[in-house]
């Protein structure tokens, strides 16, 4: 009677709810279908074609910024205001990829569909709110973006005082974007907290959720908790900017840096929620392809908790050379230490998941490798920044650029990329080619390493950041690392490209598309995997069965049908007399 | 495209050579500590990376298997196991932790007696004052003596950052910052021939420290980088440290760069004084209205004071202006030009003379006065 003793693929005839060959893609046809649908997975599906745009537009962005550098006078822009273009561009590659790509990516994009399919429910618990942030997002992101180009924004993603309340850019405007996208960062956090803790089925209690959950709502705790933080700060610059209230500009007895730790009370927590729903997709991922229960289940979910905690003490760190008193520097360096400790933990325990499993190298195993790999390096120089008479040499550095990249791109662009395809074959129900999907991964590795290891030596030997022309003796590393650019917009090309083909992007061509995928490629145990693939309109025929999360104990391969199967019903099953609001009742399977 | 590909061998050839260091000379007393602390948290890191991805590595092999298999063990969880290694990496972060910020309590505290050099950052440069008027981008210290820097910046946030001493510290608008660092290595002289060689090569312009990497005078430097972003030339906002071995060479250098050199005009000279030494915050060159007149308007012109007193601004009225500025204050101006008794020389003023005599429309090389100009000047 649990879903999965039921034969794969057997059709639940129940008059008034699309069946699954009726899926969430195709139950209404027409663009308004989708403009208008409260359907968390189009939300999320419709998220993720936004983030994957503005990565490609700062992406491209990003490959300007290192063709200029190839050059110590700089070989892309010319002229007079050559350095006026770059700071421009840099400027607008940090925003976007920040604001658009990097905070939307993983909770927005992947956590919209995710999240009701891992709780078995039909949605999120405000639909309206959902797509009402989306379209925040949209239209913030437009605002954001034509601010940026129109007026030339060239403060940096960081909008620095003095300098943001005295250039002549567009600073309210841009700012005013930002302020948008806060709110829909706001809502989508909302809506997840209220989610988790109000629909989870009988049976799922907290430490039965899977993994990914508890980083999202630990990221969604950030959410609520900190952009109001940036909201207040972007207000406040744009009342020092038109009415001169004398906060941040010295001019009016301002205080600088002021603005510095309302910037990085936000800030810094942001970056925990850029990383921690990639904690959550890598925890799945090693447990799912090793096939073999998470190790530590309860530390790693502490330690997510800890993170989104202990990240609201450490913004200090960002502000080391600034002048604040020495105490204070101390403190802040000293709890910058403790955050290490919870994020080396789940690297521990991603390895003991390994050991002894039974691994599969599949294209979203080798991406969350290739992600214990980079952020262990990114999380490791951190020790250098965190340490503060070291971080005197290398503070606004290249070495800088090189460990947030590591942490930010070796980590959560590398997670969200694995994510994609681990759950491409559920959001899209096509299998893409497994070939291709590797040989991404380990261009995006190799690309990604000749990037930015170089960039760790140039700040060491003090190539500062922010340059649009640099000494001649920085030369030969920066050419190094433009190389490795072209490598990484590569392999992403070829990630792209696999997976567009697998739905069949490029059949006018004469590229098939995938094969139809079955309800569990993977060998899954959440509760994702028990729904069809893609999932039906209301994700689920009947209540599924909620068991452990990472018990594959009775999931068999079945080597013909390429795909995973429960064989015995030994899942703990959900009481009867406890009604759900699903489509499909009990009476069915019984 | 092609040309970039056939430099790569060569590239990585210069990567690779045997003169490869990780990082620049060491040149302060912080740089050897600095340098020893990093990379004892590198060989920590190491020892803990190399087993992380050893691991990796290993159980990807190890335990790759076929579809289907079962794993091995199940095992969920181990708490000695995980409590260890939770807690005993703290015990290098303690260490890493405590050395770091030892270091940096010394690389904050000033010594006593340290030689103090007057910082001023603005988009996009630095003036370093050594004090009797005595100002100059280049930064010249003493060796073996600590040096302390009194920052402030005079529009947006700088920051000083001298990779050869390992020390930096931004400049804070609205605020005094402090750094201080002591260089243990004095900077070369090059050889009078090659001195001569490259000033003649350089010509009259500005010079190239990139190409010829020893300043005008001719010594070795150390660069010194802005690293707070600060618009469009921040990237350019470059000067130079030099060390000296002896006070008394030090002393011959202020002496040199605080005199008119032989070869340059007053004119030219009054013109680097009205950049260096401040007259162009409040006077301008074009007319507008600032703190003072403008010295478009100065030289030669008929001035009214504010007792009521009616003068024409000659040599005499403008040096008497500089050393005396609260004497005859032109009427509508407040009297808040500070003297400048003492910081300029007579060479000096007679050069700012010569310069305002240049850019003013009442100089002996004045222009017929056009129509438009006259109701301009008219007020």
């Amino acid at each position: 009677m649990s879903a999965g003793s039921l034969p794969s693929g057997s059709q639940v005839k129940d008059p008034g709810y699309p069946t699954p060959s009726e899926n969430y893609l195709t139950n209404s046809k027409g663009i308004l279908s989708w403009i208008f649908t409260l359907d968390h997975k189009r939300i999320g599906v419709m998220y993720l074609v936004g983030v994957t745009l503005a990565f490609g537009v700062a992406g491209l962005l990003a490959l300007l910024i290192r063709l200029h550098l190839f050059q110590p006078d700089g070989m892309v822009f010319q002229g007079e205001e050559a350095n006026n273009w770059y700071n421009q561009v840099f400027t607008l590659h940090g925003a976007i990829m920040v604001f658009l790509f990097i905070i939307p990516s993983v909770p927005a994009a992947l956590g919209n569909f995710l999240v009701p399919v891992m709780l078995g429910a039909k949605d999120v618990a405000f639909p309206r709110l959902n797509l009402c942030s989306f379209y925040l997002w949209v239209f913030g992101a437009l605002f954001f973006v034509s601010a940026l180009c129109a007026s030339g924004l060239d403060t940096g993603w960081t909008f620095y005082t003095p300098y943001s309340t005295t250039t002549d850019s567009s600073v309210i405007l841009a700012t005013s974007g930002a302020f948008i996208l806060g709110f829909s960062s706001i809502f989508t956090g909302l809506n997840f907290i209220v989610t988790i803790n109000t629909m989870r089925p009988p049976g799922m209690t907290w430490f039965r959720m899977p993994l990914f959950l508890w980083a999202t709502y630990a990221t969604s705790i950030i959410q609520v908790l900190a952009t109001p933080v940036l909201g207040i700060t972007l207000l406040l610059l744009i009342a020092e900017r038109t009415m001169h209230i004398g906060i941040f500009d010295p001019e009016y007895n301002g205080d600088p840096v002021t603005f510095q730790h309302f910037f990085w009370f936000y800030s810094h927590p942001a970056v925990y929620i850029m990383i921690l729903p990639a904690f959550g997709i890598i925890s799945d991922l090693i447990s799912v392809h090793s096939h073999k229960r998470i190790f530590g289940y309860r530390f790693i979910a502490y330690s997510s908790i800890a993170i989104a905690l202990l990240g609201f003490l450490v913004w200090g760190h960002h502000m080391f050379t600034a002048g604040m008193s020495s105490l204070t520097t101390i403190i802040f360096s000293a709890l910058t230490f403790t955050v290490s400790v919870p994020s080396a933990i789940k690297v521990f325990n991603w390895l003991a998941t390994m050991y002894k499993g039974s691994i599969s190298l599949t294209t979203p195993m080798c991406y969350a490798l290739s992600f214990i790999f980079l952020f262990t390096i990114g999380g490791l120089t951190g020790l250098h920044l965190g340490t503060l008479a070291t971080d005197m040499h290398l503070h606004d550095t290249y070495f800088v650029v090189a460990h947030f990249h590591y942490v930010m791109v070796g980590g959560t662009l590398v997670a969200f990329l694995g994510g994609v395809f681990h759950w491409w074959p559920k959001m899209f129900g096509k299998m893409y080619s497994e070939a291709g999907g590797r040989l991404s991964a380990f261009l995006v590795f190799a690309g990604f390493n000749l990037t930015f290891l170089p960039q760790f030596i140039l700040g060491s030997r003090g190539m500062p950041r922010r340059y649009a022309t640099y000494d001649p003796e920085f030369a030969g590393l920066h050419q190094m690392s433009t190389y490795g650019s072209m490598l990484l917009g590569f392999g992403l090309l070829v990630a792209l490209f696999v997976l567009l083909r697998s739905v069949g992007a490029f059949s006018r061509f004469g590229l098939a598309c995938g094969k139809k995928a079955p309800a569990n490629p993977w060998g899954g145990a959440t509760l994702e995997w028990q729904c069809t693939s893609p999932p039906p309109f209301y994700n689920f025929e009947r209540a599924p069965a909620v068991g452990d999360p990472y018990d594959f104990s009775d999931l068999e391969w079945e080597a013909d049908e390429e795909r995973y199967v429960t064989v015995e019903p030994k899942r703990e099953v959900i009481p009867e007399e406890q009604p759900k609001p699903a489509p499909a009742h009990a009476e069915d399977s019984n | 495209m092609f040309a970039l590909m056939n430099n790569m061998p060569h590239l990585l050839g210069d990567q690779l050579a045997s003169k490869f260091t990780w990082f620049p000379e060491q040149a302060s007393t912080f740089a050897a500590e600095n340098d020893w602390l990093f990379f004892f948290i590198t060989w920590i890191c190491v020892l803990f990376f190399i087993p992380i991805a050893g691991c990796l590595f290993y159980f990807c092999w190890k335990y790759c298997k076929p579809k289907g298999q079962k794993a091995e063990s199940n095992t969920a969880h181990n708490t000695p196991l995980e409590l260890a290694w939770s807690i005993l990496p703290s015990f290098f972060l303690v260490a890493m932790f405590v050395m770091g910020a030892r270091s940096y309590l010394n690389q904050r505290t000033v010594p006593e007696g340290a030689n103090n050099i007057g910082l001023k950052a603005f988009k996009w440069g630095w003036t370093m004052d050594y004090g009797k008027g005595v100002m100059n981008p280049e930064l010249h210290i003493l060796a073996n003596e600590p040096t302390k820097l009194s920052m402030r910046s005079s529009d947006v946030i700088h920051s000083v950052f001298v990779p050869a001493f390992r020390a930096k510290k931004d400049v804070v608008p609205g605020r005094y910052n402090y750094m201080w660092f002591e260089a243990d290595v004095a900077s070369e002289r090059v050889s009078d021939e090659e001195l001569a060689k490259a000033k003649f090569e350089n010509g009259d312009g500005v010079w190239d420290y990139d190409k010829w990497q020893f300043t005008q005078d001719g010594y070795r430097f150390f660069d010194l980088y802005c690293t707070e972003y600060c618009g469009k030339n921040h990237s350019v906002m470059q000067t130079v440290v030099v060390v000296h071995e002896t006070v008394e060479d030090l002393d011959a250098w202020i002496e040199k760069v605080s005199k008119r050199p032989a070869d340059q005009t007053p004119e030219a000279w009054g013109e680097k004084l009205y950049n260096q030494r401040g007259c162009a915050g409040c006077h301008s060159l074009d007319g507008t209205k600032r703190v003072g007149p403008s010295f478009k308007e100065s030289y030669g012109n008929q001035r009214r004071f504010a007792d009521g007193t009616n003068a024409t601004a000659d040599e005499d009225y403008i040096r008497n202006s500089i050393l005396y500025p609260k004497k005859q204050v032109v009427e509508g101006y407040q009297p808040v030009m500070p003297s400048y008794q003492g910081q300029l020389s007579d060479d000096d003023i007679a050069s700012i003379i010569a310069y305002l005599k240049t850019v003013s429309d009442y100089g002996p090389k004045a222009a017929p006065v056009t129509d438009d100009e006259e109701t301009n000047i008219e007020e």
